[in-house]
């Protein structure tokens, strides 16, 4: 009993706490082009706004479309919940929400969302097999001392996180110019609570991938574990300033690197490095 | 010689055979109910009833097949097999199509069934029995030369049949042409019964005696994944698109075959063990959501008159129940949790993992890539899959055809019904699904693998799933969210989608299947070899007035392996014909030179 | 006796290949059938052996007399020109014919063992019959020819088998003669098809049907 309590607990805790990793990123992004840029609390405040909203359903979509929010919301709630347990399954998990936020973009009829659904499609169909290598390399390294295998299979990881949570170099959250968005192409026709819905999922998607990379990877015994989360943020901010983004067809060479990356970590984990 | 019969080893009823008889019985009845409302208005009601007749006939000979206990009996059945599958193909014997996709699937089964009977008749020589157990026995005592010929020449024979690559290419060809609830049968079971040959004589019969065996079977799987889904992604017909898919998933079940052959040759019992129930485990699982998605494919075509994605659309809104059932099947086949899919899938990468630890270095390192190959597949087939049902059920209807589409009769619904059911039991009852596998797989692989708890799957620590409680996990985040979302909503109203301001969307605005698969045509293009066809009439110098856009693949095996191969024949043929002149003299002097050649060289034979 | 029926048949047989004519091909035939008769009907008398007396009326009645009058009922029915249309002129065909008759010789001779000489030449001139019959099938056009080589052969065959010790065994020998019967009268059958369809019995124009 009391591991299911804490378990909810700590659901409730990243529910909550997922729009601050959202809103530190764009503060730290925003400074770090020498912008004020908006309050750390700023995604609550579009979270609670759209809550309140009206919602518009295109006349064309079918209750896929109207499902769609609460089964991406229900998979990322799932994947938080399970991180201390299998992690193959979260990735198949992650994978059943995007299988339906994909259906539900084209469900609208517009040529956006289609655009957007095969992208994303396309895009994790590669940051797939990394992670599951990252995995790999990871349950081939057991024990809490910290290896060269470690630092490559976060790399990799690393490279799959700006992927999943639709960064830059692979997308651009800041952006809605229609022919180069890829996550926000498919949300495109949402509205109201039910956009609300969809983005708390994908700040809850972010934060859990944060948490397996910093519990996965960084070394927990040097560092206090929220130092690492702040830290990653921060590498994550640095990484999406100094970079552009990438032509579509370029994101599946830095899949495959980060690929080759969890390759060589498992080499090293082979070879006791 | 003895009997080549021996009457009471004919029937063999083992744990195997008997998993091959649930898994052909689970995806045959609902097939044969369906079938009523498929023909009708269809057929008249003698083709009806010879129809059905062939179809109980192959189901028949199918169950037949995988319970025979003596080679010789075997191969007669895989050959009625075969020919009554041949026939079903034919049904719509007026269209030229079924009568050419007939001819090859013929054909190379035929190729198939030819090594068949060279394997069995080399170990016949040494057992002088077609007795499965004289000929196992036999097969202890061989040359490791002769075994390895023997594996050989049954991955051919059996690999045709099953759709390995590269002798897939029947599959996409045959599989379109049949009627759908045999499509189903074919693709679901019968292919399966090449795998069960498979199990039966390399494993059991003729006993693995070589690593290398294992880790051919692990390439073979993981070209045929990857080849298979990228090939199932270009594909826009909506049942060639289900026919590739099984060359993917027959990959995938091969994933854990062939690592139940490596740890068997490395003496890992257990994991040997747990590697063929992750790929049985499949097996049944491809074998339900296969057949469904075959039932829904037929169930499109007859309500809606195409199979052409392009041409279809917004079906969910006409045909809801073949939607909601096409939906249940796309999910399993790209598993997706909680359904059954996703239990195998991750059954096969427990096993890679469980295995990297065990074998030496570089093994574990082939292993990395075959968990890659499989995530990759995984990820390409969700993403086919949104394509295949999103392109299809969703949106805007794209032809007249798909608007004015109609719901098929209930004993198709209820067909398909059955299937959905399976595909969601197999998924949630994954532990008692497991133990019975593990009673299957204990006599073969000498090890016994049975979870005690019935509610989760667990192999070893962190590593721990149980379908049932991600359904209730899932189902309560989802239920929460919903509650949320109405205790929060204010107002919905019906509005239209964006168009940019434009004046009405329409269903030309959608995007297509075609250009849904263009990434994925061009990353792949050093495989798929694309190249396109355009078109511009133009008015003026300014204005185009049409512009046709065509785009195609290069079916690199058909063009490079088989057309090569066929076209080295024909030529050597053309060349062989002179002395084939239809002269009848011409042929009677050549019996006379033979007489003669033979009367001359009698003294030195 | 023995001998002079066997160089009688190596006679006949030499002289088919300077045959044109059907009757002419036919006559050859029945007169080679006579000698075989004969043949088994001394060894019938030889051995006393009532089997061998059956075999010698069975191919008396058949190929003496009943065969030769169904294709000279044939050719009257079909009424073409009964030239049998030669590949080869006779001088050629006859000098071939000597070479297979060499040749045959020469197989005899390596079978059976020196002093057996009347099997040596039974069985030189069993296979001289094969191969000449062959060697007609192939150098005559019409079709009828080569109805009647394959006869001859077949008489070739006949003779081989009076050489093996013990003969063919007696069922065999009978089924042999109706097989023959029968495939005569398919054939026959099958030329008058041709001529009706063809209006022609040249079997080197038929290879139109080939593929």
């Amino acid at each position: 009993m009391m591991v299911i309590t804490n378990q909810i607990l700590w659901l409730a805790l990243a529910i909550i706490l997922a729009p601050l990793a959202s809103g530190l990123i764009t503060k730290v992004k925003n400074n770090l082009r020498l912008r004020q840029g908006q309050g750390i609390l700023q995604p609550y405040r579009n979270l609670w706004k759209l809550f309140g909203k009206e919602e518009i359903v295109p006349a064309n979509a079918s209750w896929i479309f109207r499902v769609t929010p609460f089964v991406v919301f229900a998979t990322s709630v799932a994947a938080v919940f399970f991180l201390s347990g299998d992690l193959l399954a979260i990735i198949f998990i992650l994978a059943l929400g995007r299988f339906f936020l994909a259906l539900a973009a084209l469900d609208a009829g517009s040529a956006f969302g289609g655009m957007g659904s095969s992208r994303e499609m396309f895009i994790s169909s590669f940051a797939e097999p990394a992670a599951c290598l990252v995995i790999f390399a990871v349950y081939l390294t057991p024990g809490a001392t910290w290896s060269l295998a470690h630092l490559l299979a976060g790399l990799a990881l690393l490279i799959v996180i700006l992927a999943e949570t639709s960064r830059l170099p692979v997308d651009n959250q800041e952006t809605h110019l229609e022919l180069t968005m890829v996550h926000e192409a498919m949300l495109l026709d949402y509205s109201g609570p039910a956009l609300a819905l969809l983005e708390l999922s994908a700040q809850i998607k972010q934060l859990f991938w944060l948490c397996l990379l910093v519990g996965t990877i960084c070394p927990p015994v040097l560092l206090p574990y929220g130092f690492c989360l702040l830290g990653l943020i921060i590498v994550i901010a640095f990484i999406e300033v100094g970079i552009a983004k990438y032509r579509l067809f370029k994101v599946p060479d830095l899949l495959v690197f980060s690929v080759i990356l969890a390759l060589l970590a498992i080499v090293s984990a082979l070879l006791g490095v | 010689m003895n009997l080549l019969i021996n009457l009471k080893s004919l029937v063999v009823l083992d744990p195997l055979a008997l998993f091959f008889l649930i898994v052909i019985s689970l995806v045959s009845l609902p097939s044969l109910i369906y079938s009523i409302g498929y023909f009708k208005n269809k057929f008249t009601l003698t083709k009806f009833l010879s129809t059905q007749l062939v179809t109980l006939a192959f189901i028949v000979s199918m169950l037949l097949l995988v319970i025979v206990g003596n080679a010789l009996a075997f191969l007669i059945v895989w050959e009625l097999m075969t020919l009554l599958s041949y026939l079903l193909v034919l049904t719509d014997s007026e269209k030229e199509a079924a009568v050419g996709a007939a001819s090859i699937y013929i054909i190379m089964t035929h190729i198939g069934t030819a090594f068949l009977t060279a394997a069995f008749f080399l170990i016949f020589r040494h057992s002088g029995s077609f007795d499965l157990a004289a000929m196992a026995a036999a097969c202890q005592t061989m040359s490791p030369l002769l075994r390895n010929w023997l594996f050989i020449f049954f991955l051919i024979g059996f690999g045709t049949k099953a759709g390995i690559v590269p002798l897939h290419i029947w599959l996409p060809y045959a599989h379109p042409q049949a009627p759908s609830h045999i499509s189903a049968l074919m693709s679901g079971v019968m292919i399966k019964t090449a795998l069960y040959g498979l199990i039966r004589f390399v494993f059991l019969v003729l006993g693995i005696s070589s690593l290398w065996w294992g880790i051919t079977v692990l390439t073979l799987a993981i070209i045929s994944c990857l080849v298979g889904v990228i090939y199932a992604l270009m594909e826009h017909d909506l049942k060639k698109l289900l026919a590739y898919h099984s060359v993917e998933n027959i990959g995938i079940i091969l994933l854990g075959l062939g690592l139940s052959m490596v740890f068997t040759r490395l003496n890992l019992n257990n994991l040997a063990a747990l590697a063929m129930i992750a790929g049985l485990y499949h097996l049944i699982n491809h074998a339900a959501f296969k057949g469904l998605l075959f039932l829904c494919a037929g169930s499109v075509q007859k309500g809606s008159g195409t199979l052409d994605m392009e041409k279809l659309g917004g079906l969910i809104k006409k045909m809801p129940w073949t939607a909601a059932f096409f939906l249940v099947g796309a999910m399993g086949i790209s598993a997706l949790p909680p359904l059954n899919g996703f239990v195998s899938e991750w059954l096969t990468l427990q096993a890679f993992f469980s295995g990297a630890l065990k074998v030496p270095g570089m093994l574990a390192l082939g292993f990395a890539v075959g968990i890659a190959a499989l995530a990759l597949t995984s990820g390409l087939a969700a993403a086919c899959f949104v394509k295949a049902f999103g392109i299809t059920f969703l949106a805007l209807p794209r032809s007249q055809n798909a608007e004015q589409a109609k719901e098929s009769p209930a004993s198709m619904l209820l067909g398909m019904f059955l299937l959905a059911l399976s595909v969601v039991g197999l998924g949630l009852l994954a532990p008692t699904i497991f133990n019975l596998l593990a009673t299957v797989t204990a006599p073969i692989c000498q090890a016994s693998l049975q979870t005690s708890n019935i509610f989760s799957l667990g192999l070893q620590p962190n590593s721990t799933i149980s379908p049932l409680f991600i359904a209730i996990l899932l189902g309560s985040g989802f239920l929460a969210a919903i509650a949320a979302y109405g205790l929060l909503q204010g107002k919905t109203r019906l509005g239209r989608t964006w168009d940019c301001g434009y004046y009405q969307i329409g269903s030309r605005n959608e995007y297509t299947a075609t250009a849904f698969s263009k990434p994925f045509r061009i990353s792949f293009s050093l495989f798929l070899l694309p190249f396109r066809k355009t078109e511009k009439v133009k008015d003026s110098f300014y204005h185009v007035k049409s512009f046709v856009y065509e785009t195609y693949t290069t079916k690199i095996f058909k063009k490079y392996l088989y057309d090569a191969g066929l076209g080295l024949l024909l030529h050597s043929a053309k060349r062989f014909k002179r002395v084939q002149a239809g002269s009848i003299h011409l042929y009677i002097s050549y019996i006379l030179a033979t007489l003669v050649l033979l009367i001359l060289l009698v003294k030195i034979l | 006796m023995t001998w002079l029926l066997l160089f009688a048949i190596l006679l006949i047989t030499a002289e088919t290949a300077l045959v044109t004519r059907f009757p002419a091909l036919l006559r050859n035939f029945r007169y080679q059938s006579l000698c075989l008769a004969l043949l088994t009907l001394l060894a019938a008398y030889r051995e006393g052996s009532i089997e061998l007396y059956i075999i010698a009326g069975l191919l008396f009645s058949l190929k003496v007399l009943l065969i030769p009058h169904l294709f000279d009922v044939l050719i009257k029915r079909i009424g073409s020109s009964d030239h049998l249309g030669l590949f080869l002129n006779a001088q050629v065909s006859l000098l071939i014919v000597i070479v297979l008759g060499l040749i045959s010789w020469y197989f005899a001779s390596s079978v059976v063992a020196a002093p057996a000489y009347l099997q040596q030449l039974t069985l030189s001139a069993a296979c001289f019959v094969m191969l000449t019959g062959i060697f007609l099938m192939v150098s005559r056009i019409k079709a009828l020819a080569q109805v009647i080589g394959l006869l001859l052969t077949e008489n070739g065959i006949f003779l081989a088998a009076t050489v093996i010790p013990g003969g063919m065994p007696f069922f065999v020998e009978i089924a042999l003669f109706f097989d023959i019967l029968v495939s005569v009268m398919i054939l026959g059958l099958f030329i008058y098809r041709i001529n009706a369809i063809f209006t022609h019995i040249d079997v080197s124009k038929l290879s139109g049907l080939r593929g």
